[in-house]
C-alpha cells in the first residue's frame, strides 16, 4: 500500500502524508526531481502523486519516465497550473488524473482511491462500509444486500464519504468534488444540503443508522460513531 | 478595396479624362489647321479665277481646273467688298449625297458689270485625313493604356512585394508571438517600416512573454501557500480535541481560504484572457451550448424554483471561439441570471440571428448600472461573491468583438450579446 509523493513544498507534503496515512496508505517522500527519478521504480507503487513545478526539473518528465519504465501505478499530477493545455499535456503524458492546487485533502483521498480502483482493481472492487456495499463500476449500492436507488450525485457523494470515512469533510470540498468549477461561487451550499439530505434519508429508510454527523457548520463526518 | 485595384482605377479614370480632353484639343487643332490650309488654297485659286475671268467670257468660265465648282451671279449694286470663307452642303450628283464644301465668295467687276463669285472646294479629302489621324491616335492611346496597366501590375507586384510579406507576417504575429523580421529592403520607406516593425513586435513579444511568465509565477506562488493553508486547516479539523470555539475559527479560515483561492484563479483567468492567450477557435453551436449549461445548472435552477422560457429563433447560430471561453461566457451569464433571480422567478432565453438575449427577474440593482461589468462591483448583501462573473463575460466578449449590453425594467434585467456577422 505504498504511495510515492513528489512535491517540493514540505508543509504541503506533510499534510498530504498525514492525511493519506490516516487513510491507511504508506507514503514515500521525494522533495525534488532527482530523488523522484531515483525511487521511481524502487517499489511497485499503488499511486504516484507528482507535482509539475519541481526545483530541478519538470514533473511531466517524471510521468513520462514512469510510463517508459512500464510502471502500472496510477499517476495523479498535482499542479498550480490550471490551463486546459497543461491538463491535456499531463494526461497525454500518461497521468490518470490532474488535480489543481490548492485542493482539498479529502478530494485528494477520493481521487487516489478512485485511481487505485481503476488502475489496480480494474474497477471490479466492492466497497464496504458497515452495512453498505457499493460497486463503483456498476454504480450500484446495497444495504444488507438489498439494492437501493441512488441518483448519480448521491452515489458520488456516498463514494466521497466512503473514501474519507471517519474524517471531517468540508462542504466546499464536497461542492468542488461533485460540481467542479460549478461548485462554490454561489456563496451558498444549499445544493449540497439537498443531496446530503436525500442520501441520508434513503440510507436510513433502508435501515441504516445515521452515519453523517454535522460538525459545527464546517462540514460533515461519515462514521459509525 | 485592394491597393492594386484602387491605383489601377485611379490611373484609369485620370488618364481617360486626360486623354479625352487632349483628344478634343488635338481634334480641334487638326481641324483648324486643315481648314486654314483649305482657305489658303482657295485664296490661291481666287487669283487664277480672276485671271481666267479677265481673259474669257463669263459664261464659259464654268469649268476651271482645280476648282470643284464655281458659281457666278450678276448683282446690280455693290453689296460687299470683303472676301467671305464659309462651309456649305451641296448635293453630289454622282451618288446623290450631300457633302460638305468650303467656298470663297468675292466680288468681281468687269465691263461695268458687277459679279458675285463663289468658288467651291470639297472638304471630303481633308475630313478623311483628320478622321484617319484621329482613329490612329485613339488606337495608339488604347494600346498605350493597356501597356501601362500590364506594366503597372508587374511593377506594383515587385515594388510592394515586401509590404505584402510584412502584412502576412504581422497577421501571423497574433498567433505565433514571434517578432516580425523582414528580409533586406532596397526601398528606403520599406526599410524604415521593417525596422519599426521589428522593434515594435520584439517589444510586444517580449512584453507578452514576461506578462505570461509573471502570471504563471504569481499563480504558482500564490496557489502553493494557499494549498498549504487549505490542507493544514483540513488536517486540523480532524483533531478530536477541538471545541466549538476553535471549530468556528477554523470554519472562518476555511471559508476565507476557499474564497481566496477562487478569487486568485478567477483573476488569473481574466489576465489570461486580456493577454489573449486563448487563440484556438472552434465552431460552437449556440443552442447546444445553452442547453448543455442549463443541464449542468439544473440543480440550482430547480432549487430556486426558476422557470426557463426559451425562444430559439436561430437554431443554427454558430460561435467561432475557444471552447473554454464559450463555456465561461454562457455559464457566467446563466449563473448571474440564476443567482440574482427571485424565488420562483423566470429566465427568458432568446436567440436571434446575430444576437443572444438573456432576461431574468430580480430585484433592482444595488449599484450604478454603468458599473455592472466592472470588477469587484457587487451586491454587498450577498456573501462569497466577488463581482467578477460579469467582468469575465465582458472580457470574453471583448476578446471576440462581441458587444454586450444591459438594460433593466424595474424587476427585469436583460443582457443582450450582439454577435458579429
Amino acid at each position: 500500500m505504498q504511495i510515492l509523493i513528489v512535491e517540493d513544498e514540505s508543509s504541503l507534503m506533510d499534510s498530504m502524508v498525514s492525511y493519506l496515512e490516516m487513510e491507511g496508505f504508506r507514503c514515500e517522500r521525494a522533495a525534488d526531481y532527482c530523488t523522484g527519478a531515483a525511487v521511481l521504480d524502487k517499489h511497485d507503487y499503488l499511486c504516484m502523486l507528482i507535482d509539475l513545478n519541481l526545483p530541478d526539473g519538470d514533473g511531466l518528465d517524471l510521468v513520462k519516465l514512469a510510463r517508459e519504465n512500464e510502471s502500472e501505478s496510477g499517476i495523479i499530477i498535482i499542479s498550480a497550473r490550471n490551463a486546459i493545455e497543461q491538463r491535456v499535456e499531463g494526461l497525454d503524458a500518461g497521468a490518470d488524473d490532474y488535480l489543481v492546487k490548492p485542493f482539498h485533502l479529502s478530494e485528494l483521498a477520493a481521487r487516489v482511491h478512485s485511481v487505485v480502483r481503476r488502475t489496480r482493481l480494474k474497477g471490479g472492487e466492492v466497497l464496504q462500509f458497515d452495512r453498505i456495499k457499493v460497486e463503483p463500476e456498476d454504480r450500484t449500492c446495497y444495504v444488507d444486500d438489498k439494492q437501493i436507488e441512488l441518483t448519480q450525485k448521491e452515489l458520488d457523494l456516498l463514494l466521497y464519504f466512503m473514501a474519507n470515512r471517519n474524517r471531517v469533510v468540508t462542504k466546499e470540498g464536497i461542492a468542488d468534488y461533485l460540481w467542479g468549477e460549478y461548485g462554490g461561487d454561489y456563496g451558498s451550499y444549499d445544493f449540497v444540503y439537498t443531496h446530503l439530505k436525500n442520501l441520508r434519508r434513503k440510507l436510513m429508510d433502508a435501515g441504516c443508522p445515521d452515519y453523517v454527523q454535522n460538525i459545527y457548520g464546517i462540514g460533515y463526518k461519515f462514521s459509525l460513531e | 478595396m485592394k491597393l492594386l485595384t484602387k491605383s489601377t482605377l485611379l490611373i484609369a479614370t485620370l488618364s481617360l479624362f486626360l486623354f479625352f480632353i487632349m483628344g478634343i484639343i488635338f481634334f480641334q487643332v487638326l481641324k483648324n489647321m486643315s481648314l486654314s490650309n483649305l482657305d489658303r488654297e482657295l485664296g490661291d485659286l481666287k487669283e487664277i479665277v480672276v485671271d481666267y475671268l479677265g481673259d474669257y467670257d463669263m459664261m464659259e468660265s464654268r469649268t476651271i481646273p482645280g476648282i470643284d465648282s464655281i458659281w457666278i451671279q450678276t448683282v446690280g449694286e455693290h453689296v460687299q467688298t470683303e472676301d467671305i470663307y464659309e462651309d456649305t452642303l451641296m448635293l453630289d450628283v454622282k451618288d446623290e449625297q450631300f457633302r460638305t464644301f468650303r467656298y470663297l465668295q468675292f466680288n468681281y467687276e468687269k465691263d461695268k458689270g458687277l459679279y458675285l463669285v463663289k468658288i467651291y472646294k470639297s472638304t471630303t479629302p481633308t475630313d478623311k485625313l483628320v478622321e484617319r489621324v484621329t482613329l490612329m491616335i485613339t488606337l495608339m492611346v488604347i494600346l498605350f493604356l493597356t501597356g501601362v496597366f500590364i506594366l503597372n501590375r508587374f511593377i506594383f507586384a515587385s515594388l510592394w512585394r515586401d509590404f505584402f510579406e510584412a502584412i502576412e507576417k504581422l497577421k501571423r504575429f497574433e498567433n505565433t508571438k514571434e517578432p516580425v523580421i523582414l528580409g533586406d529592403q532596397d526601398i528606403q520607406e520599406f526599410d524604415e517600416l521593417k525596422q519599426v516593425l521589428e522593434v515594435m513586435t520584439r517589444r510586444l513579444a517580449n512584453d507578452y512573454k514576461e506578462l505570461k511568465e509573471y502570471t504563471d509565477h504569481t499563480t504558482h506562488e500564490l496557489q502553493t501557500p494557499l494549498a498549504v493553508i487549505k490542507s493544514k486547516t483540513e488536517l486540523l479539523i480532524q483533531s478530536k480535541n477541538l471545541g466549538a470555539e476553535e471549530m468556528k475559527c477554523l470554519e472562518a479560515i476555511n471559508t476565507s481560504v476557499h474564497q481566496l483561492s477562487r478569487l486568485n484563479s478567477t483573476l488569473t483567468l481574466i489576465t489570461r484572457i486580456e493577454n489573449r492567450q486563448f487563440t484556438e477557435k472552434e465552431e460552437i453551436e449556440l443552442t447546444g451550448l445553452l442547453e448543455r449549461h442549463l443541464e449542468l445548472l439544473h440543480e440550482y435552477i430547480e432549487l430556486k424554483g426558476i422557470r426557463i422560457e426559451k425562444d430559439y429563433q436561430d437554431e443554427g447560430q454558430v460561435l467561432e471561439m475557444d471552447q473554454g471561453l464559450a463555456d465561461l461566457m454562457i455559464a457566467n451569464l446563466l449563473k448571474n441570471a440564476i443567482v440574482h433571480n427571485l424565488e420562483g422567478g423566470t429566465i427568458f432565453l432568446e436567440t436571434r440571428p446575430g444576437s443572444l438575449i438573456i432576461r431574468n427577474d430580480g430585484p433592482p440593482l444595488a449599484f450604478n448600472q454603468e458599473e455592472l461589468f466592472t470588477r469587484f462591483v457587487r451586491d454587498t448583501r450577498r456573501r462569497g461573491n466577488f463581482g467578477l462573473g460579469l467582468s469575465l463575460v465582458k472580457k470574453v466578449c471583448e476578446n471576440y468583438g462581441f458587444n454586450i449590453n444591459y438594460s433593466s425594467d424595474k424587476q427585469r434585467h436583460t443582457f443582450t450579446v450582439l454577435l458579429p456577422e
